[in-house]
């Protein structure tokens, strides 16, 4: 008894000193780790504000000291920041919208009733989100080159001899289209995860609502959707971050006015016809600037968005689980 | 009956921007397309995109191959790496919120374009900014004069000199392991801490078990992301060639690249699907 009480205290430091050990070691890489992630996106913004004389200025590390917003007129003579931005938002807000109601419907009919053919229909859905949209896109680009109504147009033809054909290419339809049958840009991860979410809410208010003579249409409306409040904060947020951030959809889909992250590569091309008098000697750097001005540019409406929406990003989605 | 009428419009999408889009993709990789004033016409060719594909250009097994490797050694480490990271975000602390925020910051910043060029033109100086020792050269020569196998120095040193790519990789992954670590009920861990186990056989008995379904997903994840990825040679090729407007071809290199990647998954999904535990 009287040499247990010591070893027991012994023990007891030993555990607090690991423990403390172990928070000090994760404290250093917790900030080891922060400095990867967050090192681009101070560089990137103090590059983009400073003139490219300051980068062979030894005594200039983060804050400038000639800063600038010439990098920015330059790539905007390129980009035309207010058009290309104008244009990704047109296609950004509706299709978001369209994108976000289509994703609870069908979650909802995903998650509630029972059919014969369900779970192999929704292993196509998990089949749509696994295929990458690269490999149908060549169908697609030439369904909306000569778009004809899903058939109507070649049926009309029958009456006016001509069929009736659109070319919605450099237009924002397909996107519209695309997400109101719920094939849109990650459209079948939306579904998914609208369907997990309403599996996990209690059936008892449904059935309330179904003994009061209820049909599933306004039950939906009327009851469901106004208590997803979350999950459509979610699908919402990783929508717009995904439709902003899309490339390859619109690379295709628009021939001459680019959203933003096109607008970029094309400016990616064109950075020797804006650094023309510049000594030869500096171009990469002067190039390399306005580029990441350009990219600055691109990230910094995110990062406002997810200062602000954070809480949702990282919270909601652990209470609501995306995952099975 | 109802629920037919939900899912209608995504059957009717699945249908006609999925399904047929597939089949006339695989249509066009056996013709020769000729654009003109009315359309496209089709001229039956075979086999023969296929077969210049894989015998006669120079690039495309080269680079399909190159891809292949990459994933098979990339994935394992971005999923780990995502596992560590979520497992330590999981339990509190001061900051966690914080911390949170700046993991979830590449899933923000995903637009391959940007990303792409903070590689580029961020890369460059973050090596030369820090010392000789955290260069990879400088770490290379230093394991290799400590009597390490060259082969083993020159692992360590690209996943070090790729942790950059890695940790702005696993965004997603981190939160899909996040919320599964999340969803593992706190009496699993107190009962087992009751029978006397230690953390590393709660991690291995409990833990990992009941997460397996995500760490089975964010492995399909990875491995779709990063064949996606617009840095990706093939997916260069596809982007490249579909300008050129040779859409046979691109569509033959998709096609090839996707079920290679397909069978890449179903390996995976054979190897680890007895292991995956599903709690229901």
């Amino acid at each position: 008894m009287k040499f247990s009480i010591p070893k027991i205290n012994q023990t007891k430091l030993a555990n607090q000193s690991l423990l403390v050990i172990s928070r000090i070691l994760r404290a250093i890489f917790l900030l080891g780790m922060t400095y990867v992630l967050l090192y681009p996106v101070l560089f990137l913004a103090s590059n983009a504000f400073s003139d490219y004389m300051d980068k062979l200025d030894p005594t200039v590390i983060w804050i400038p000291k000639h800063p600038t917003l010439k990098n920015f007129i330059l790539a905007d003579q390129v980009i035309g920041f207010a058009s290309s931005i104008w244009k990704t938002l047109t296609m950004m807000v509706p299709s978001v919208l369209i994108q976000v109601v289509v994703s609870l419907f069908v979650g909802y009919g995903f998650a509630r009733f029972k059919f014969k053919e369900r779970e192999l229909l929704f292993s196509f859905l998990i089949f749509t989100i696994i295929v990458p949209v690269q490999t149908i896109i060549i169908p697609l680009y030439v369904h909306f080159r000569f778009f004809n109504f899903w058939g109507l147009g070649n049926f009309l033809a029958l009456h006016t001899g001509e069929p009736l054909t659109f070319n919605l290419l450099n237009t924002n339809w397909p996107f519209y289209i695309l997400s109101a049958f719920g094939v849109g840009i990650r459209s079948g991860l939306y579904i998914f995860m609208a369907r997990q979410f309403f599996r996990g809410m209690p059936v008892e208010l449904e059935e309330a609502a179904w003994v009061d003579g209820c049909g599933p249409f306004r039950t939906f409306f009327t009851i469901m959707v106004p208590n997803v409040g979350s999950i459509v904060i979610v699908i919402t947020l990783f929508s717009i971050v995904w439709h902003w951030n899309d490339y390859f959809l619109s690379v295709m889909f628009f021939v001459e006015e680019y959203p933003l992250t096109v607008a970029v590569t094309v400016l990616q091309d064109r950075l020797s016809v804006l650094t023309q008098n510049i000594r030869p000697e500096d171009m990469a750097l002067a190039q390399s600037a306005v580029l990441e001005a350009a990219c600055f540019v691109v990230i910094v409406p995110l990062l406002i968005l997810y200062i602000f929406a954070q809480r949702y990003f990282t919270e909601s989605i652990t209470r609501t689980g995306i995952v099975g | 009956m109802y629920g037919r009428i939900f899912i209608a419009p995504w059957v009717f999408g699945f249908i006609v921007y999925f399904a047929l889009p597939l089949f006339t993709a695989v249509y066009y990789t056996l013709t020769k397309i000729y654009i003109d004033q009315e359309g496209l016409h089709f001229e039956w060719v075979g086999l023969q995109n296929y077969l210049y594909a894989f015998l006669q250009d120079p690039d495309f097994t080269r680079n399909l191959v190159e891809s292949i490797l990459n994933i098979v050694y990339q994935v394992p480490i971005i999923v780990f790496f995502s596992l560590f990271i979520a497992s330590i975000l999981k339990n509190d602390f001061r900051g966690r919120t914080l911390m949170r925020a700046i993991f979830f910051l590449p899933v923000i910043i995903s637009s391959g374009v940007v990303i792409s060029v903070l590689k580029e033109n961020v890369l460059n100086t973050f090596s030369s900014e820090s010392t000789f020792l955290f260069q990879a050269e400088g770490l290379n020569a230093i394991l290799v004069r400590a009597g390490l196998n060259v082969a083993l120095v020159k692992a360590i040193v690209s996943t070090i000199s790729q942790i950059f790519d890695l940790t702005w990789k696993s965004g997603v992954q981190i939160l899909l392991l996040l919320s599964a670590l999340h969803a593992i009920p706190d009496s699993m861990y107190e009962a087992a801490s009751i029978e006397g186990a230690t953390g590393w056989e709660k991690f291995w008995k409990i833990t990992f078990p009941l997460i397996s379904p995500s760490f089975m997903l964010s492995i399909i994840y990875s491995i779709i992301d990063y064949f996606t990825d617009y840095s990706n040679k093939v997916m260069r090729m596809i982007v490249t060639t579909a300008n050129q407007g040779k859409f046979e071809y691109s569509t033959t290199i998709s096609i090839t690249y996707f079920v290679a990647v397909m069978i890449i998954i179903l390996i995976v999904n054979a190897l680890l699907s007895r292991r995956t535990f599903y709690m229901v």
